[in-house]
């Protein structure tokens, strides 16, 4: 039963009856004490690790809102627009012309082996690129013999080589939704709807879904994520199958595993009747580093993909109203039935008519069978106004808010989709602060890069990519930021009681940053340096490129 | 090759009936092995002495079909059906009460095995222009409707005015209506006329004929189109001699207000245009 004390150059706890501390006490991997180091001395003996001396010690950050699909990503190479770190550190500088990404991808090919393999590239973000959009004559430049697959940062949108249209016998004449073609009728080599998707990975053979999630990639997803600051992340929408729980088992059982894991069960995935047996089953096999517990069901799709449901009036640019995935009637009935068995819930609600079906899903649950400290969350509630937050805060609810948006697509968002004064108002972190929502910002990983310090910086500073300042008003204090991504984000998981702050009895699990982010400037915040992570007392160096 | 097994999409709003005219339908199959693809086997009411073995995920039944639920992945679950032991005669799959039908129908150019079949979309006479009204769930309603390539009008005994209602789908869907209660309607109608045996009930209502014609010379192509998009005309199959193109043969596919013509490779001298309609009345005189 080993003690060791760890200096800092300064530890902010989250614990408001002692914001700071100057030393913190780990035995058997949880907190023993936080305080100076005179105040630790009565636990007995010690050893001192000076190591963190200079360095600043946070709650390790908790992603409320990720999936683990980013590790398996890192297999192929990345072609977005803003720069992006690989689990093993390596910076990928962001390309800003196609030409750029056309040239990326040829270079890379010359590094494949000549056996007419698939080339995958991810990440491809072309919103901000003036011009054309990527034809199948760009990717033939890359190679004309060998399949070459370009999926775009969304992760709707392929794009493919005419190679993959031969094997795919796309033409003309194919008459698919999704397969977009030009003015002459002839496809242009973009695909946008599931099934033509599917021909095209069928064609090549390319099992996208297998290759993101095997265990290999709950590594890599679990090294991203370190590198960041992550001790706990979630991976928020997975049906789960046994070759997914086996990989988690597997990995999460080593000791080198550098997070703590919480799946959500992909909740419309097999009917509820069948669902909750099965998570109940699953619950039986948690361990320190993952937890079955959660529920993720999808309402509607997402306001850039044109698939958000909103209310009146709608989308700016006149776009029709978006899709349903589970309906209104549909998520009543879901909801109740998770809600009765216990479990916590959470909604994937982008538009606001999406927040509203969601709340009041919510409620009649609640009317019918009330319940106590539900925590039922909303992730993304981009568009909720502050009506919505009242009516979450009286329901009891949570919300996690996606911050990142405004800098990923803020200006879409502002000229397009929403329009400035919805724009303005969108992820509204100010709003759920002064209301008092408990609430998280997040990342989406692989929709954008895992990073809790950035989605901080998103909630604390509103800029977008251009430099914009979206919505002044909803901008929140840096200290406010911290929380949201550690034990704001640890409430919304129903884990605030064994992690998120630095509090004795409470899982050692630590954020070591080379700089203190409450006195860096707010508009720096993104920038601090992350030198690693300490989870359950175990110390886990992130490399430096 | 073996002929490609047609792909059936069952939409609809939740509550319209999907689930009685699959109910009907397996109870009725004609001696036709469905493969009959559901979100819920919950609301399936099937007879316990016809289940032969029941496996998680899948039921097969003594008469040759097979239920499945869909499960995360639509396309794999369709997949797995095609690569697996079991032949089957028709795939029919039931649309989530939100999904549009047409974008599911899609996938019955995924495989060459599958050929794309009707949409059918079951309307609930009682409440669909208060759910079409609806702010929320309107336009998805009204997209399901455009997707038809059939509509079953279900429940038209519950229904206030008729007359109203009839104008309204009208105004709405380009498919031809067929009304009933308790979705009782022919099957041939919606699944095809590949009937295998007679062990089938006849067609429960008489309005609905059959015509088989046979021409040794060749069709006007235009023609053609103009009988199969009669709104008396409901289904079509049948493999034509065009004017346009003698030597080939094309192959016609119609449900409801679709018609497919593909091409069925080179044509023998001694073949004829052959071709099987469905539909309401007589209204073939022109040819």
């Amino acid at each position: 039963m080993s003690t060791i004390v760890y200096a800092a150059r300064r530890i902010v706890t989250m614990n408001p009856s002692q914001p700071f501390a100057t030393h913190v006490a780990v035995r058997d991997g949880r907190i023993l004490g936080a305080g100076s180091l005179d105040s630790l001395k009565g636990w007995g003996k010690f050893e001192t690790d000076e190591r963190f001396a200079d360095k600043v010690i946070l709650p390790g950050f908790v992603e409320g809102h990720s999936h683990a699909y980013e590790g398996g990503v890192w297999k192929f190479p990345y072609v977005g627009y803003f720069d992006r770190t690989s689990p093993e550190g390596k910076r990928s500088p962001g390309l800003k012309t196609l030409e750029e990404v056309v040239a990326a991808l040829a270079a890379y090919e010359k590094t494949l082996p000549r056996d007419g393999s698939t080339l995958f590239a991810w990440g491809f973000d072309p919103i901000y690129f003036t011009g054309r959009r990527m034809e199948l004559a760009d990717l033939d430049k890359v190679s004309t013999e060998r399949p070459v697959l370009v999926l775009h940062s969304n992760f709707h949108v392929l794009n493919a080589n005419t190679p993959v249209f031969a094997k795919a016998n796309i033409t003309r004449h194919t008459n698919v939704h999704g397969i977009v073609k030009d003015a002459r009728g002839e496809p242009t080599g973009e695909l946008q709807e599931n099934t033509a998707k599917f021909l095209a990975y069928r064609a090549t053979g390319f099992d996208l879904a297998g290759v993101l999630s095997d265990e290999e990639a709950t590594w890599r997803f679990a090294r991203v994520a370190q590198l960041a600051g992550v001790t706990t992340a979630t991976d928020l929408h997975n049906p789960l199958p046994d070759s997914t729980v086996e990989g988690y088992l597997k990995a999460s059982a080593s000791a080198d595993f550098p997070i703590r894991l919480l799946p959500a069960f992909a909740g419309a995935s097999v009917p509820t009747a069948q669902a909750i047996p099965r998570l109940k089953e699953l619950m039986r096999k948690n361990n320190d580093k993952l937890r079955f517990q959660l529920v993720k069901l999808v309402t509607d799709g997402s306001i850039q993909g044109l698939s958000a449901r909103m209310r009146w009036p709608g989308y700016y640019d006149g776009t029709p109203n978006g899709v349903w995935n589970v309906g209104p009637d549909e998520l009543d009935r879901m909801v109740l039935d998770y809600h009765r068995a216990g479990f916590q819930v959470h909604i994937h609600t982008n538009g606001d008519e999406a927040s509203e079906v969601a709340i009041e899903a919510v409620e009649k649950a609640l009317a019918t069978a009330p319940r106590w400290d539900h925590r039922h969350t909303l992730q993304h509630a981009q568009m909720a106004d502050a009506g919505q937050f009242r009516r979450l805060k009286a329901l009891g609810m949570c919300a996690n808010l996606f911050a990142n948006h405004l800098f990923y697509w803020g200006d879409i968002h502002y000229a397009k989709t929403l329009g400035p004064e919805r724009a303005e108002r969108m992820d509204a972190c100010g709003t759920a602060l002064s209301l008092g929502v408990p609430f998280a910002v997040h990342c989406d990983a692989p929709i954008t890069p895992i990073g809790p310090l950035f989605s901080a910086w998103c909630a604390v500073n509103r800029l977008t990519a251009s430099g914009r300042t979206l919505g002044e008003a909803e901008k929140i204090p840096v200290a406010d930021a911290l929380r949201a991504i550690t034990l704001g984000a640890a409430y919304t998981l129903k884990l605030d009681e064994e992690l998120g702050s630095i509090d004795v009895g409470k899982r050692a699990d630590f954020a070591i940053l080379d700089d203190d982010p409450l006195t860096v400037a707010p508009e720096k915040l993104k920038d601090v340096g992350v030198w690693g992570t300490v989870l359950g007392g175990k110390i886990f160096e992130a490399p430096r490129s | 090759m073996t002929a490609p097994i047609p792909f059936t999409v069952i939409g609809g709003f939740l509550g319209a009936g999907k689930t009685t005219l699959l109910n009907q339908l397996l109870a009725d199959t004609a001696g036709r092995r469905f493969a009959v693809l559901v979100n819920d086997f919950g609301a399936l009411d099937i007879d316990g002495k016809l289940i032969a073995k029941h496996g998680g995920d899948t039921i097969a039944l003594a008469n040759g079909c097979v239920c499945c639920t869909i499960g995360d992945s639509l396309v794999e679950t369709v997949l797995k059906l095609l690569d697996g032991p079991q032949r089957f005669d028709h795939i029919v799959v039931e649309a989530s009460g939100v999904a549009d039908p047409g974008r599911i129908a899609d996938l019955g150019v995924l495989d060459e095995r599958l050929v794309r079949d009707g949409v059918v979309v079951v309307v609930d006479a009682a409440n669909v222009r208060e759910r079409a009204a609806d702010r929320r769930v309107g336009d998805t309603v009204l997209r399901q409707l455009q997707a038809a390539d059939l509509i079953v009008l279900n429940k038209v005994d519950l229904a206030e005015d008729l007359a109203v209602l009839r104008c309204f789908l009208s105004t709405h869907a380009t498919a031809p209506v067929l009304e009933g209660s308790h979705c009782a309607v022919p099957s041939d109608l919606l699944f095809g006329l590949d009937r295998r045996g007679a062990s089938g009930k006849p067609s429960p209502a008489n309005s609905f004929r059959s015509w088989s014609y046979s021409w040794p010379e060749p069709v006007d192509r235009a023609a053609l189109l103009d009988v199969l998009q009669d709104a008396t005309v409901l289904r079509g199959k049948g493999i034509v001699r065009f004017r346009d193109s003698p030597d080939r043969r094309s192959v016609v596919h119609q449900v409801g207000k679709r018609v497919d013509i593909t091409d069925g490779g080179p044509w023998s001298d001694t073949d004829e245009s052959q071709l099987v309609l469905l539909g309401v009345r007589p209204v073939l005189g022109s040819l």
